[in-house]
């Protein structure tokens, strides 16, 4: 992403470069532009990928392995498909996460005051609840040695939403008050 | 269910771009003045919520989980116009903070979750609402997760139809309907049984706690 760019249009840059992405079907091009990416995100790079195909991984490798078992059995299976799609999907994953990582996307919010103030509490409420989430999952893990049967499962899920109901109830009344005491509803 | 980004072709998402443009145009007609001190933070907290809802995994018999999508929360809580906006920010805050859906599939994702389960969650609950509040609540909850089940299984799998290479070789997704559309609607209808009970507790939350619930 360019330097000296207001948040806005780095926004519309992201969304030009998104879009433009779409339209090359080269899989070799695509795997350039990665590593253009890859090389002008500096130290970042690695870590970046790292979290993008983390993010990719699930999706992409049930349908990579669900089309070559059956362009195989068909006898049409084209390699350079999937390389298309998974870079293709690699790419854009990577941008997203790039352009998070440069711009706070509250700022890029700005002509929209309500919609940023509902994001804004939004988001602190979210890393919140990924908070109480991982503790439960960490706490479920650590209490089954063997894997879970359905009715735990379900139990443990009725469980967190439970504790995120009554988070949620209790932030959104103190989101209210202090909301009201700093004078956001005063224009 | 959300459709990753990568997996759409332009001709798919730039119309559904657009559509959805619409849609975000109307849902925000009138929403400064339907919002207020109390409903801000309500809707704030059922959008952050329906994100939270999404990384809880409820079981499908098999072995597979999927996860609740929280639409008919907002959507009986807030009304349609809401619901569409605040999801349509859960799945903008999915694609960019986690790479979970994306941005290309933004607009389809947005239309078929945030517009017709909110749609169908309202619609079913009005219904369905002489035969009994939980019930309605329930069978609304239930549709508002099959039907965009439908609609993102219908669009993934006219995919190899619109963008494919002159030897039929895909150039995005590559199952056609007769794949996608059962991979896709069959789990769901299993998801749509634990989003219903989720619903149905939610909302019980709601009533005891006097919000006003369109």
């Amino acid at each position: 992403m360019a330097h000296g760019l207001s948040p806005r249009h780095e926004l519309l840059l992201y969304f030009g470069s998104v879009v433009a992405i779409t339209f090359i079907h080269q899989p070799w091009l695509l795997l350039a532009l990665l590593a253009l990416a890859l090389l002008a995100s500096g130290r970042a790079a690695w870590p970046r990928l790292h979290r993008s195909v983390l993010a990719v991984l699930a999706f992409n490798l049930t349908v990579s392995l669900g089309y070559a078992a059956i362009a195989l059995w068909q006898g049409n299976f084209r390699g350079d498909y999937l390389l298309l799609v998974n870079t293709r999907v690699l790419l854009l994953v990577f941008l997203g996460f790039w352009l998070v990582d440069r711009r706070n996307l509250l700022a890029a919010l700005a002509d929209w005051p309500l919609l940023r103030l509902i994001a804004t509490l939004a988001i602190s409420q979210i890393k919140t609840f990924e908070r109480i989430l991982r503790d439960f999952r960490l706490a479920f893990q650590s209490r089954n040695l063997k894997p879970p049967r359905m009715l735990d499962q379900t139990r443990h899920a009725a469980a967190q939403v439970h504790t995120l109901l009554d988070k949620s109830m209790a932030s959104a009344n103190d989101a209210a008050m202090a909301m009201r005491s700093r004078g956001a509803f005063d224009d | 269910m959300h459709i990753p980004d990568g997996f759409l072709s332009p001709q798919t998402y730039l119309p559904a771009y657009a559509l959805a443009a619409g849609g975000w145009a109307w849902a925000a007609r009138g929403l400064r003045d339907s919002l207020d001190e109390a409903t801000v933070p309500r809707l704030a907290m059922l959008t952050a919520l329906a994100y939270g809802l999404g990384l809880v995994m409820v079981p499908i018999p098999g072995g597979t989980s999927g996860h609740a999508l929280g639409i008919a929360i907002l959507a009986l809580v807030f009304g349609i116009r809401s619901a569409f906006l605040a999801y349509s920010l859960v799945l903008l805050l999915q694609s960019l903070l986690f790479g979970a859906g994306g941005i290309t599939a933004l607009a389809v994702n947005a239309l078929a979750i945030g517009l017709v389960g909110a749609t169908a969650a309202v619609a079913v609950r009005k219904l369905l609402r002489r035969f009994g509040e939980t019930l309605a609540i329930a069978v609304a909850a239930w549709l508002s997760v099959v039907m965009p089940g439908l609609i993102v299984g219908i669009v993934l799998g006219i995919q190899p139809l619109i963008a494919h290479q002159p030897d039929g070789t895909p150039l995005f997704f590559p199952f056609d309907l007769a794949i996608s559309l059962p991979a896709v609607l069959l789990p769901h209808l299993f998801i749509g049984v634990g989003e219903a009970l989720l619903t149905v507790l939610v909302l019980r939350y709601v009533r005891v706690r006097r919000w006003p619930m369109v």
